[in-house]
């Protein structure tokens, strides 16, 4: 017999392919949440050649605006107001700086500044984009960057 | 969303999981029932009481939720200290966001659109899921892309 509800008929279905369908829908969840963990906070190659402008991000250090690299590396992290998982990433590298002298860290607030989210093509924070010496773009790291991350970016640039 | 001039208190994250964990089981039972037309009565009245947690939680936060609630109440004192404190807003907007998949679905539902509660609540179940089980908040990401397109304004 066809149930109606609310004037259309609709399927009568058997436990066994509702249950079914629940499997699927917490399977198709895990599987989002999988690929998700295993890309989050790894780097990325970026082989756009595009050079950073400290002046146009308005790139600040303790008050003071930025007007050199790292002298090897430079991790320029892009942060809203509202990201917790950016303080933590904030202070990973700002630890990795103390240690490291030939890496440079700058963490640039975007939640006003939404011109520099469209041109950096940022959809989550933190975004951290690997510098060269001379401020050109190798790799982008999207979310809280891995220890092993952030071990094999130092390695790359033979630090 | 209106201009913060001042930061908010923050909150435990494991607040917002914890209630994420209670949303996503209600909405599997919701699933469950909406499947079967002798139990979609109940489902829809169900996605109904969800609607209501979801809209007391992008209206007032997590804190005065009553999982928000439970959570200060009964689990946070069984826990260490939390590593780190978040702002509520990226929660809170997560919130409105499982409020507006909500309110599509009942809407729907109204109109007696075929599988309109059972679509709803599993795009809201996969969300809360990956709340729960993998601390990725969909809606807090959502927040800067949409802050980016000018629906949130700063």
């Amino acid at each position: 017999m066809p149930a109606r509800f609310a004037g259309v008929n609709l399927f009568v279905m058997s436990l066994e392919l509702r249950l079914a369908l629940i499997f699927g829908v917490i399977a198709l969840a895990t599987a989002a949440g999988l690929i998700w963990r295993a890309r989050t906070g790894r780097a990325k190659l970026v082989s756009s050649g595009e050079v950073i402008d400290l002046a146009e991000i308005g790139a600040t250090k303790d008050g003071q605006p930025v007007t050199s690299f790292g002298s090897k590396v430079t991790f320029l992290q892009f942060s809203t107001e509202i990201c917790s998982q950016c303080r933590q990433t904030a202070r990973l590298f700002h630890e990795l700086e103390q240690t490291t002298p030939d890496v440079l860290h700058i963490e640039v607030d975007i939640t006003h500044r939404m011109e520099l989210a469209k041109k950096f093509h940022i959809m989550q924070t933190p975004t951290t984009l690997v510098l060269d010496k001379r401020g050109r773009v190798t790799s982008r790291i999207g979310g809280v960057a891995r220890p092993q991350t952030i071990a094999d970016e130092l390695g790359s640039f033979s630090i | 969303m209106t201009t913060a001039t001042k930061t908010p208190a923050q909150i435990d994250p494991r607040g917002p999981r914890f209630g994420a964990v209670i949303t996503s089981t209600l909405l599997l039972i919701t699933i469950f029932l909406a499947l079967d037309a002798a139990t979609l009565s109940a489902a829809t009245g169900l996605f109904v009481a969800i609607w209501l947690l979801f809209a007391i939680g992008a209206i007032f936060g997590n804190s005065k939720h009553p999982y928000g609630l439970i959570f200060k109440k009964f689990v946070r004192p069984r826990l260490a200290a939390p590593k780190e404190l978040e702002d509520p807003r990226p929660p809170q907007f997560a919130q409105a966001v499982g409020l507006f998949v909500v309110t599509v679905g009942l809407v729907l539902a109204i109109f007696a659109v075929p599988f309109a509660v059972t679509i709803a609540a599993a795009a809201a179940f996969i969300a809360a899921f990956l709340n729960a089980a993998f601390n990725f908040c969909l809606g807090c990401q959502m927040y800067l892309g949409f802050q980016r397109i000018g629906i949130i304004r700063k």
